[in-house]
């Protein structure tokens, strides 16, 4: 019998990963039932974390009963992630669930319809424990722009988690389930892992279908998977990933075995910006812990050479007329005449829509909205929007370029630990700033890891990021396993 | 006179000008008077001739497409509200456009019998507004990248030919309805409609009058009919139009400043509007104003254009920008072959082919193109009849007024291909003569389309006979009863064969075969001379 009475839990520091947990699932040293209630019970501990807006504690415990009679019964029938519990963003449908992307224009709001990616981790037989708190609409670095309020950092709780994918990378990180399913539209699953200690996976764009995530801007959001090994987060994705009918966007190449191919003999050929590790925005102690890294990667034999990059100023702007146009037009569905929020005093049309929208939206997702439909503008749509566009294109051949003699890009993930909590709302520049080292990947498509790097003099974790080019996922999670181990023996 | 005349255009200029006329006409005789109307008319006349009006259309035809442009819900006319509908219909959170196959392939299949070049990557953009109606708060539809571009369509107009260029063809979407007039309190949304396909023809400003839009449209609705994309039936909205008109001083070359008659939805109003359009324009030039480039309503009702949004105030911006949700369509040349090879015959292959292998008139074989649904018909009559005439008349005369005159189209037709095909037979045979087939037997048949002809001219009484024997007799009765007659015609007053006719009609009631009583009637007087 396992017990978890105390914050850092025995049993989810001995057996942390999925294989550790079907052999014990199967040797019967433990049984689905157990691992749920230890794990409702970890968010019951956690509360004041608010990483939950909703626990689904019946229904998991009602399949784990399920699925542990199935693995007694038909043992050779049971799924992949068997044993995987597992939380999802408040951004993606689960049919007969609350959705509401921590807004109020979705308040009561149920979907019809599970989510493809969502709906391909069920059929391998893992349990979804609840839905996580997350920046509004996805808009947001800290986890603070939130109707729920913002979700703590466990390892710090005067801290941010980062965002916008927070609450996903609390769950993990405070053990309140095995893995976690974000977004990331511009760094919204590997900043908050690197503001977590955490494996955070953004896969290449069009690998996982996009059907049932909440938009914020489609052509850059992508789903992605928090862990705490590689290993983790290579079988969710390769469970999730492939073609699907109701994504025209997904793409169609095969899936590889990602899970299994991971182990990385080669000699890799690593790119670095020079202009990414002097920038001005970055912590010392960061700078200073990612060139010790490129050190050990040279003396374990690799080639870490540092290329030009002319266009990382030009990266942020760019995002943020792209992706609030893109996020302007997107949530012109909330509307409040079908579903969610409608004003109650709304009379007319132009009241409804009036008084729904700027009430049921966040002033930073109005923010966004507002300026979105600027850019998008008669007058202004070439000096803004088509401009964008045009950055966009620059930063993808040379982004490309880069990637066609290298097999990897390293990059800090964030320039700072974790925020204060409040640090950054006052000012959304600051905010956007902080996430030059991650929109490259959204601009482009490619794919890019969080892989946790130690620990800030602070005592915050920090990580470290690798992008890797277009559907070279197996690459780039073998590497980063190689990265696991290496980091392990220098602990 | 002259200076009457200068009067009189002075006078065109207020609005008073009608009392002003009536108060005149009491002092002058009624020959000035006329004299003065007839001036008044030419000047007006001679007012409307100094312009030309310039159009330019953008007509939206609905595809009939099993189901909607972007998602898999029914896009059928005339279910209960809200029923042709699921989470993608009603832009739910989370989900996502999936194009529709077929309609690419109708718009292809447009675009290639109107000779426009075939985009091979097209893409969507979204043009965004709020509205009701609108689901996603945008719509999807084709800016930069539609899937036909240029091609034309030649016209016929006052027995001329008219080239009418294309701008370009793109796929959209429809938007729901919005049912204002059946709550006092609210209005009503029915997303049926909403994500129905729709392609947009767009034209240059080729077309010069309210008639020629009139035929340019009609041709377009045959042809889309005859493509078997859209069933182009305009009182359930499958085509409608907004028209583009400027005027300008004949010769001019420039374009004038355009209003825009949104949402027009037949072919009649379209040049009733255009009419309307134009001599308002005229109007107001002639009194020296200016032209504001709005977007107008047309109200079929008293048949005026209304002004709806200036656009210079409060001009829609749509924000057109690439849609991200669908990838670009890549259309290749076998792609674009098997949809060439697999085209329906077009209106004209169909005329030659009535002509050369059922030998109808040109005028038969016009009368029968205008509708699609008509030529089917006919064919399917000529599976079952060799009487390829006689089927062509069936349909442009009989059947084609009965269809007028009841407000029906022929597939809401009650009587069978072939049904009309044993019709023909039966006077083939002689059993029925034409007449009585298509004035006595067609009223009825068509009350009880359910009863075969024949039984049907039995019971009517009206089946000829055509047996010799029988009708020999009563010739010979006929004969006999009317000697002096005989003797008559037999000395030369062969005109008496009506009268002997007639008798013989009448004592058969009406049913012998005329033919064979004619001719038995002939031989029996002839031969005893």
């Amino acid at each position: 019998m396992l017990f978890c009475t105390q914050k850092k839990c025995v049993f989810f520091q001995n057996v942390n990963t999925l294989q550790h947990i079907q052999a014990n699932l199967k040797a019967g040293q433990t049984t689905l039932t157990n691992i749920v209630e230890q794990y409702l019970v970890r968010i019951e501990e956690t509360q004041d974390l608010n990483v939950y807006v909703e626990v689904f504690a019946a229904e998991a415990r009602q399949r784990a009963a399920e699925l542990d009679r199935k693995l007694a019964e038909t043992p050779n029938q049971i799924g992949r992630l068997f044993g995987v519990v597992l939380s999802i963003k408040d951004v993606l449908c689960y049919k007969g669930h609350k959705v509401t992307a921590a807004s109020k224009i979705l308040e009561g709001f149920e979907s019809l319809y599970t989510a493809t990616a969502v709906e391909r981790l069920l059929a391998e037989d893992a349990i979804i424990i609840g839905r996580t708190n997350c920046d509004q609409f996805a808009m947001g670095s800290t986890n603070e722009n939130s109707v729920y309020g913002p979700t703590l950092n466990a390892a710090d709780p005067t801290k941010v988690p980062g965002g916008s994918s927070g609450g996903s990378a609390v769950s993990v990180q405070a053990d309140t389930c095995l893995l976690s399913l974000g977004s990331d539209t511009g760094g919204s699953v590997r900043q908050p892992a690197a503001f977590c200690g955490l494996v955070g996976l953004k896969p290449t764009y069009g690998r996982i279908s996009r059907y049932g995530l909440l938009a914020y801007a489609s052509s850059f959001d992508q789903i992605g998977i928090f862990g705490k090994s590689v290993e983790d987060v290579a079988l969710l994705l390769e469970i999730m990933a492939g073609e699907d009918k109701m994504d025209s966007t997904s793409s169609r190449k095969a899936v590889e075995a990602y899970a299994i191919h991971t182990d990385y003999t080669k000699k890799a050929k690593i790119a670095y910006f020079d202009t990414a590790i002097n920038h001005t925005s970055i912590d010392p102690d960061i700078r200073q812990q990612t060139l010790a890294f490129i050190d050990r990667l040279k003396a374990d034999g690799h080639r870490v050479e540092a290329v030009d990059f002319p266009y990382l100023d030009y990266i942020i702007p760019a995002y943020y007329v792209l992706t609030t146009a893109e996020a302007s037009s997107n949530l012109s569905r909330y509307d409040g005449i079908r579903y969610g929020y409608r004003h109650p005093e709304a009379g007319t049309l132009q009241e409804t829509y009036e008084k729904s929208r700027s009430e049921g939206f966040s002033k930073e997702v109005k923010r966004r909205i507002m300026l979105g439909t600027f850019v998008l503008s008669a007058g202004y749509y070439d000096a803004y929007y088509a401009k964008a566009q045009k950055v966009r294109r620059l930063i993808q051949d040379k982004t490309k370029e880069i990637l066609s003699e290298y097999d990897f890009i390293l990059m800090p993930t964030s320039p700072s630990p974790a925020f204060d909590l409040g640090e950054k709302t006052k000012d959304p520049v600051a905010m956007y700033l902080a996430d030059i080292y991650t929109v490259q990947a959204n601009m482009t498509g490619i794919p890019a890891i969080n892989l946790p790097l130690g620990t800030h003099k602070s005592g915050l974790p920090i990580g470290i990021q690798l992008m890797a080019n277009m559907f070279e996922e197996a690459d780039l999670l073998a590497f980063s396993k190689y990265i696991e181990q290496l980091n392990r023996q220098q602990v | 006179m002259l200076r009457h005349s200068a009067y009189f255009t002075a006078l065109i200029e207020t609005k008073i000008f009608r009392r002003t006329f009536t108060f005149y006409s009491f002092h002058v005789p009624k020959s000035v008077n006329f004299a003065l109307r007839l001036i008044y008319s030419l000047l007006h006349f001679a007012r409307l001739m100094k312009y030309e009006t310039v159009i330019g259309l953008e007509v939206h035809v609905q595809l009939n497409t099993k189901s909607k442009a972007f998602c898999g819900d029914a896009a059928a006319y005339g279910a209960a509200p809200n029923t042709h509908i699921s989470a993608i219909s009603m832009a739910h959170p989370g989900t996502l456009p999936r194009v529709n196959e077929r309609a690419i392939e109708y718009a292809v299949r447009l675009g290639l019998a109107l000779g426009c070049d075939i985009t091979r990557d097209t893409r969507f953009d979204r043009k965004n507004y709020f509205y009701a109606d609108s689901p996603k708060g945008f719509q999807t539809t084709q800016d930069s990248h539609p899937i036909c571009v240029g091609g034309k369509l030649d016209i016929e107009v006052g027995g001329e030919q008219k080239t009418i260029r294309l701008h370009h063809i793109h796929l959209e979407e429809d938007a729901g309805k919005s049912i204002h007039d059946i709550n006092p309190k609210h209005s009503l949304i029915d997303l049926n409609r909403a994500g129905v396909p729709l392609l947009e023809i767009v034209t240059e400003p080729d077309l010069r009058s309210g008639e020629e839009a009139y035929v340019f449209i009609t041709e377009l609705r045959k042809l889309v009919r005859y493509l078997d994309i859209s069933d182009g039936n305009m009182q359930e909205g499958s085509i409608r139009c907004d028209c583009n008109i400027s005027i300008r001083p004949k010769g001019e070359t420039k374009l004038g400043t355009r209003c825009e008659i949104k949402n027009v939805n037949s072919m009649r109003n379209a040049k009733r509007a255009i009419e309307y359009e134009a001599k308002r324009q005229i109007k107001v030039i002639e009194k020296g104003g200016t032209i504001d480039q709005e977007t107008r309503s047309f109200d079929a009702q008293v048949g005026h254009t209304n002004n709806v949004l200036r656009s210079k105030e409060n001009a829609h911006d749509y924000r057109y920008f690439p849609e991200p949700d669908l990838s670009p369509v890549l259309l290749t040349d076998e792609y674009i072959d098997t949809v060439q090879k697999n085209m329906p015959k077009l209106p004209n292959e169909i005329k030659q082919e009535l002509q050369l292998v059922y030998g109808l008139s040109d005028y038969d074989a016009n009368v029968l193109l205008e509708d699609k649904d008509m030529v089917f018909f006919y064919k399917e009559i000529t599976q079952h009849t060799k009487n390829y005439k006689a089927a062509a008349n069936w349909l442009t005369n009989v059947i084609k007024s009965y269809l007028n005159e009841n407000n029906l189209s022929i597939d809401q037709f009650a009587l069978s291909p072939k049904t009309i095909a044993n019709l023909i037979g039966m006077v083939d045979d002689n059993k029925l003569s034409n007449a009585a087939a298509s004035q006595k037997v067609f009223p009825e048949l068509v009350k009880q389309p359910d009863t075969s002809p024949l039984e049907l001219a039995g019971q009517l009484n009206l089946l000829q006979d055509s047996d010799a024997g029988s009708i020999e007799a009563l010739v010979d009765r006929i004969i006999a009863k009317f000697p002096d007659k005989v003797k008559a015609y037999r000395n030369g007053k062969k005109g008496l064969l009506g009268m002997f006719m007639g008798e013989v009609m009448k004592a058969s009631g009406g049913k012998v075969n005329p033919k064979v009583a004619n001719q038995l009637l002939r031989e029996k007087l002839d031969n005893k001379t």
